[in-house]
């Protein structure tokens, strides 16, 4: 049976990880409540949740050099945080490497795949995503990078395929919400009512959720309600980023000052596309001006 | 066959044997006439007694009300006919004549006639108005057990123990007693001949037809509202359906069913159906059409005698051993259900339709629900799911049945469902965008399923749960008797808990968040974790409700329309005079369905309820609106305020000086408390007046109100403890001129004042004491004087030990020269709402804008003369795409769907590819193109001023959606193009629209300009200006508006930068006398040239206003003159025109200039936006291609002053603003 099936043990701790219920993850399920062979599974999963919530560190520190020898699993996720917590060409040989190695084992797929993608080279990630065994997890991951790379008909062939073998799983509803907001039209709207429904459940909500609603809020041009659900996503986690991200979009949309919320998301990742994108607008806009040359009257 | 769930009981009554019933026409009325002899009367809407009546000996069997008059008439087992008037309550008069027990009696529908059966085996037609019996029946050879007269046609129906059902024609009794004048000699002879025709010398009625086929006695008989039908009921435990002809009559056929003895029998008046009931305890519903049993109720041991219908509304009555019951046949409430605009709805035909309240627009049938359950019985609930536009019907039929099928696209008329999906359940609810929750109450059962109806969970509701509803996304509130509960799906558990009795239905509010919980007589509202947060009651029964935008509860009563608020404050907004469901509210109007599932609007006035959410909210603005705009004055709207604690509101509605004095009392507002005492001057209300301000410590209201009341001693003392000596001298001269001598007494110990006492005791004649005084204060000589007026000396004298004299105490502190400070509670933030908006006008004048405090108010409205000068720029409009030169048109349009792999363009670059806009250019981040776009409309070279607008329109249009952990967040793209998905015509948002600019950035450039705040004018106008620049409008009219905006801006920049620059020479100075001629002469021209450019009038008038303040300070009488003619002319402001007509008449005495300033008023010129001097007409010049600014030609090339970005005189195709 399909340990990640409906009826599958994992299927709340996944459900719980892909909500982006992190802290839930790490607190709610005892490792040693589960059978032995979902004993792995669980751990990565708690790996994957730490690195989200930022604990890169420590994760890498929880997984001897051992036992990332003998189970490929935590050597990807080893791989993985340290990328995560600083890219570096090392962390992508051997994510390559393990690319090589266990290309059938599903978290090297995703992980090193993560990594992959994330290092420029979305064709390898997508090379070894391609030969998951109907892990959603992978659809999902493939629709992203087929969507950064602007590629909306490949990510609707592969959402498409997906539903064909897995319904009405939340990553397809989500995976096929993320290909609607790049579609636009009615699709917002149907991709509106899936991060809704996740946000606004008792038992899904969690601030990406919340972000996700509000940003297809945004697109649907209803700010108000947009700025509801982001304020509630930074009550939540004042420090999210891609809240921080929005609530700067949204304020410039309604016309207020930025300055302070671009501080904001300095502070909370300097790193961010947003601020690296936007510096390099400025560059672009100086490098543009430097065409005209305007003559002031004195 | 079990009692049916559809059968609805209204109301029940316990008594004795319930023999006979009648409905009120109108009123929630019924009697019923008892086997104990008493005869009661109902309310069964408010379930009262209203009234008894009992004066037959004996049971009473027939009853009926008159149709119009307040009558009503009964017949009982003392032979006798009672007719009576509830009005009066009593008996009018009594019909005396048969001879055995009266079983039935009716009136007829128009003519004043009674028709009684009786075991006297006759049956008898009474005229209640000359109270005489005009007809007897005979025929029937056993008891007659029911007559009845027919609704339209002069026919009467008979059933009799005897078996037969009879037909009697009356139409002669009719002629017999209408007007005789309409009596032909033939008709005499021909009733002269039927008067020969019945050998029993009947001759007003005859017999037209005997109906024979019960093979016992019948017990009731009846005809049918319109066809030509007749229904029985016998002992021989048959309903009878008979048909008849002008000519003969035949039995239809029969129903059977009842296992004893049929007592009555009905048709329904309005649907194909027969109504019976018997001895077995049972009411039975019967197809017209089929004869088929189609329901039945059966009480557990009460024999049923009686039935009666209402004649109007859906109601029938039935009688039985221990009383009556009032019951439905089937629920009126049609199944609807609200999403956003839209109304869906089942009719009474049950077809599906909706309605949509911003139209005002029914739409045709979209299915039909005809094959869905029982054909009788309608269906309960439906639920609506917007994503699959599809909907979940529930029918009680069956034991309940539920329907899932997909609405058309378009109503095209009521056709079946193709695909639908159904099952068992009694309720169903839609609990997410594909699945919906179904209770089985037979086996407490809550499956989840999805679309293609199958069970993905299944719940175990709490025991005893009787209804389920949506409870918010991916939760159900559970209903039992006594409690409700919030269960969420997903996790599987009961979240909360809730003891609310009863509850039926649930309403939800449009942001979710709040949910009305309607029990019979109780509303509930709760947040949407079932937190109560107030509850209300009603005696009447509740019917439905719906929320307010506002957070309003709207619900229908049986009778009302009424609000409550969350705090539990309700209020009646409407009477009803039919039961209505509401389903919404908007503004004034509630829309809602009537019984016959026809969509209604009714207007509501909603000021009250507003007005007390707005009060709840502290929403002192609103009120204020509120309180200005409609006429809620009245003394409940008061007492509400008062009994909520806020005296201080109410004070602002109220105009009667005495409740507005007890109001500033009640909330220490002193100072209206004094205006109204003023106004009403009545000693008690001073009274009142100076015990609060002394509360208030504030002693000079204290003083007045003592003043006002004369009150001597208190003012004395009240000036000796706030050390007020002056004051205390004169009330010490006021007791001298009163001759008042306690109160110099008292004044002078405050005073000290030791020769004044003594003076005025030498003037009573106190001697002794004045003696006394004199010698313990040690005046000698006083003594002496004394003693001598008196003729004594002091020898004769004895005194007692004297002591020290005592001096009155001083008062420390100054106290009289303020008032205690005292927190100034007076003003709420809702006085001051009103005060501000009173204060308008001051706050206007204190604009600063000339050093006389002369600039009134200037609320002229936005002047239209910069609309009408604006230049016809239509022209832009014809510029086509080809002129500006798009990088990339349509034709070679790539289309990315042909390479296999590889990253493809980002949506931004199509929006830089779909539009020659550089505003869609910046949002593509393309800034070069932008940039170029730009050169070419307005000649742009200095962009540097658009840095921030090109980042922030860049920045407005990606927003970033976390996906996969780990991965960064996808980057969307925000468009303005909301329902548009073909890719060659996305566009992107453009922050900041011109409706934004226009009031922010423009309006505040132009209060500037008011508040003489000139550099703020001019940045903000500057502002504006780069806004529009780099934008994207939707119609060539707003087109047009945001070239108005730019010039009009631009022109205000001239203008506030000529007097900036005019002040900058000036400086500090304010004499221009120390300056060199050449220097003054420019000074002035500036001050001319400010009165220019093209501002709204108000704006002008400031300008030459302040130019005519100038020149009259400097002698330029000449200008001073020209300025206060314009003023005169254009001016908006009456003082200003005053003060220019005070100016002109001195200016008139030598209208002459020391200082010659280039300055015509008549000629026609422009100011050159760099060198501020005048561009006369005919003279060469060059303009900014954006601004529209004009400049003398030696600044062709630079910069515009005005605009900051286009080279002036560049050449340009002009500005686009729409694709």
């Amino acid at each position: 049976m399909d340990p990640f099936g409906s009826e599958g043990e994992l299927v709340n701790i996944h459900t719980a990880f892909i909500q982006g219920q992190y802290q839930s993850v790490l607190n709610d399920f005892d490792a040693s409540s589960f059978s032995d062979s979902n004993k792995l599974p669980i751990q990565v999963l708690q790996y994957r949740a730490q690195c989200a919530l930022g604990q890169h560190d420590e994760v890498i520190s929880a997984i001897s050099d051992s036992d990332a020898k003998s189970t490929p699993d935590l050597a990807a996720v080893r791989t993985y945080a340290s990328y995560l917590s600083k890219p570096s060409d090392a962390a992508v040989t051997e994510a390559k490497r393990l690319a090589e190695s266990s290309s059938d084992n599903l978290t090297v797929q995703l992980l090193a795949g993560t990594v992959l993608a994330r290092s420029g080279d979305p064709e390898s990630a997508l090379q070894l995503l391609q030969k998951h065994q109907g892990s959603l997890d992978a659809v999902a991951l493939i629709v992203q990078i087929h969507l950064s790379q602007n590629r909306t008909d490949l990510a609707v062939k592969e959402a498409r395929s997906a539903r064909s073998f897995a319904q009405d799983a939340l990553l397809v509803n989500l995976a096929e919400s993320w290909i609607g907001m790049r579609q636009g039209g009615d699709n917002y709207q149907k991709a509106f009512y899936v991060f809704e429904e996740l946000a606004q459940g008792p038992s899904s909500a969690s601030a990406s959720s919340l972000i996700a609603q509000a940003v297809s809020e945004l697109h649907m041009g209803r700010i108000e309600e947009a700025e509801t659900a982001l304020n509630q996503a930074l009550a939540l986690e004042p420090e999210n980023s891609a809240a921080v991200a929005n609530k700067l979009v949204l304020d410039t949309i309604a016309g207020k000052d930025t300055a302070e919320l671009e501080k904001k998301l300095t502070s909370v990742d300097k790193e961010h596309e947003m601020l690296a994108d936007l510096a390099a607008k400025r560059e672009a806009f100086q490098a543009a001006t430097a065409k005209y040359n305007p003559k002031f009257e004195p | 066959m079990t009692s049916h769930p559809s059968m609805l009981t209204k109301f029940e009554s316990k008594s004795s044997r319930a023999k006979g019933i009648a409905f009120h026409p109108k009123r929630p009325w019924i009697l019923v006439s008892l086997h104990s002899s008493t005869i009661q009367l109902w309310d069964y809407r408010m379930g009262t007694l209203i009234d008894r009546f009992e004066e037959h000996d004996g049971p009473v069997r027939g009853i009926d009300f008159h149709k119009t008059q307040p009558l009503f008439v009964s017949g009982g087992d003392d032979y006798k006919i009672k007719v009576w008037s509830y009005q009066t309550r009593r008996c009018l008069f009594t019909l005396n004549g048969h001879l055995d027990y009266v079983r039935t009696v009716f009136f007829h529908h128009e003519l004043p006639w009674i028709i009684s059966s009786s075991d006297d085996q006759t049956i008898r037609i009474w005229n209640w108005q000359n109270r005489s019996l005009i007809c007897t029946m005979t025929g029937h050879n056993h008891y007659t057990m029911c007559a009845q007269f027919h609704p339209k046609e002069d026919l009467v129906v008979s059933a009799s123990l005897d078996q037969s059902v009879r037909v009697w024609d009356i139409s002669g009794l009719r002629k017999k007693h209408s007007a005789p004048t309409s009596m032909s000699f033939e008709d005499q002879i021909s009733r002269a001949n039927q008067n020969q025709a019945d050998m029993f010398g009947n001759t007003d009625a005859v017999v037209k037809f005997v109906l024979e086929g019960h093979d016992r006695g019948v017990n009731w008989v009846a005809f049918h509202p319109t066809l030509p039908l007749i229904v029985s009921a016998g002992d021989d435990r048959l309903v009878k359906l008979w048909r008849m002809s002008e000519t003969k009559a035949w039995e239809v056929d029969t129903c059977r069913g009842h296992f004893q003895n049929a007592s009555a029998c009905l048709f329904h008046p309005h649907q194909d159906l027969i109504l019976s009931v018997g001895e077995d305890k049972t009411i039975r519903v019967w197809d017209l059409n089929r004869r088929t049993s189609v329901q039945s109720f059966k009480r557990e041991n009460d024999r049923f005698w009686v039935i009666a219908a209402h004649p109007e509304i859906n109601l029938f009555a039935a009688g039985h051993d221990n009383g009556v019951m009032v019951f439905k046949l089937e629920r009126e409430r049609p199944a609807s259900a609200v999403y956003q605009s839209n109304l869906f709805f089942i009719t009474k035909e049950k077809h599906v339709r909706s309605y949509d309240f911003t139209k005002n627009v029914e739409s045709p049938s979209m299915l039909s629900l005809k094959k869905l359950g029982n054909p009788w019985i309608p269906p309960r609930t439906l639920s609506y799911n917007p994503a699959e536009r599809s909907i979940l019907v529930t029918t009680p039929a069956e034991a309940g049945t539920y329907e899932m099928m997909s609405l058309p696209r378009d109503a095209s008329g009521a056709v079946e469902p193709t695909s639908t999906h159904r099952g068992t359940g009694s309720a169903a609810v839609f609990v997410a965008r594909n699945r919906f929750a179904v209770f089985n109450s037979q086996n407490q059962q809550i499956d989840i399923k999805d679309l293609q109806n199958t069970t993905t969970k299944t719940i175990k509701p709490p025991a005893g749960t009787t209804d389920m509803v949506f409870g918010g996304t991916g939760c159900l509130l559970l209903i039992t008797p006594t409690h409700v509960y919030l269960y969420d799906i997903q996790q599987k558990k009961q979240l909360a808990e809730l003891a609310v009795t009863g509850v039926k239905y649930v309403v939800w509010s449009a942001d979710g968040l709040h949910a009305a919980l309607l029990s019979k007589h109780n509303v509930t509202i709760v947040n949407k974790s079932l937190e109560q947060i107030s509850t209300l009651h009603e005696t009447i029964r509740i019917k439905s409700a719906c929320w307010d935008d506002a957070g309003v509860l709207l619900y229908s009563t049986l009778n009302h329309i009424k609000y409550a608020l969350m705090n539990g404050d309700n209020g009646i907004v409407r009477t009803l005079e039919h039961v209505v469901y509401l389903v919404r509210v908007k503004g004034r109007s509630v829309y809602c369905l009537d019984r016959a599932a026809k969509p209604k609007v009714l207007t509501i006035d909603p000021t009250e309820y507003r007005f007390k959410l707005a009060l709840v909210k502290r929403h002192y603005d609103e009120m204020l609106n509120i309180i200005k705009t409609s006429s809620l004055v009245g003394q409940s709207i008061i007492s509400y305020l008062q009994k909520k604690g806020y005296p201080e509101i109410a004070l602002q509605f109220v105009q009667d000086p005495q409740t507005r004095f007890e109001l500033a009392i009640e909330c220490g507002n002193l100072d209206v408390a004094v205006e109204m005492a003023k106004q009403l001057d009545r000693p008690q209300l001073w009274q009142r007046l100076s015990t609060e301000a002394l509360a208030h410590g504030n002693h000079q209201v204290v003083e007045m109100t003592y003043q006002k009341l004369r009150n001597f001693d208190k003012l004395s003392f009240l000036y000796l403890s706030t050390g007020d000596q002056g004051k205390l001298n004169r009330m010490a001269k006021i007791a001298e001129h009163r001759g008042d001598m306690t109160s110099r007494f008292q004044n002078s110990i405050y005073l000290g004042d030791v020769q004044g006492r003594i003076e005025m005791l030498k003037e009573v004649d106190q001697y002794p004491l004045a003696y006394l005084t004199a010698k313990s204060h040690g005046l000698d000589e006083e003594c002496q004087a004394i003693l001598e007026a008196s003729g004594l000396t002091e020898e004769e004298i004895t005194l007692p030990t004297v002591g020290k004299p005592v001096s009155p105490p001083k008062a420390v502190a100054p106290t009289f020269k303020a008032n205690w400070p005292v927190k100034s509670s007076g003003a709420s933030s809702f006085e001051k709402a009103l005060m501000a908006d009173g204060d308008e006008t001051a706050v206007a004048d204190t604009n600063g804008f000339a050093e006389e405090d002369l600039l009134g108010e200037e609320e002229a409205a936005p002047g239209t003369g910069a609309i009408d000068e604006a230049e016809d720029d239509d022209a832009a409009a014809g510029w086509d795409m080809g002129d500006d030169a798009v990088p990339e048109v349509e034709d070679d349009f790539v289309n990315v769907e042909s390479a296999e792999a590889g990253a493809g363009g980002s949506e931004a670059d199509l929006w830089a590819r779909n539009s020659p806009l550089a505003a869609d250019h910046a949002a593509a981040g393309s800034f070069d193109s932008a940039m170029n776009l730009l050169n070419r409309q307005v000649g742009a070279v200095n962009f540097k001023p658009l840095e921030a607008r090109f980042l922030e329109i860049y920045q407005a249009t990606r927003t970033y959606l976390p996906a996969n952990p780990g991965m960064p967040p996808l980057v969307n793209y925000v468009r303005r193009t909301l329902n548009e998905t073909d890719s060659r015509k996305v566009l992107p948002l453009i922050p900041r629209d011109l409706e934004s600019v226009l009031v922010n950035e423009i309006a505040s450039g132009k209060n500037a300009m008011k508040a003489n705040k000139l550099e703020d004018g001019v940045t903000y106008f500057k502002k504006a200006l780069h806004l529009l620049l780099v934008n994207a409008v939707t119609s060539p009219s707003e087109v047009q508006e945001a070239q108005a905006a730019i010039r009009q801006a631009s022109q205000y920049i001239l203008a506030m930068s000529i007097e900036l620059e005019r002040r900058k020479i000036v400086g500090s100075a304010t004499d221009i006398s120390s300056f060199s001629d050449d220097k003054k002469k420019r000074i002035l021209e500036l001050s001319a040239y400010f009165t220019v450019p093209d501002m709204e009038p108000q704006h002008q008038t400031l300008a030459l206003f302040s130019a005519m303040n100038f020149a009259n300070k400097n002698k330029q009488m000449g200008s001073v003159l020209n300025f206060a003619n314009a003023l005169i002319e254009r001016g908006t402001n009456a003082k200003f025109k005053e003060t220019a007509r005070k100016m002109k008449a001195i200016a008139e005495r030598s209208p002459t200039d020391p200082i010659e300033i280039e300055f015509d008023t008549f000629g026609e010129f422009d100011i050159c936006g760099a060198s501020y001097t005048p561009i006369y007409a005919g003279e060469a010049s060059v303009a900014s291609p954006f601004s529209g600014v004009k400049y003398h030609t030696k600044y062709k090339g630079t910069v515009c002053k005005i605009d900051d970005v286009a080279a002036i005189g560049a050449p340009s195709s002009g500005l686009r603003l729409t694709v």
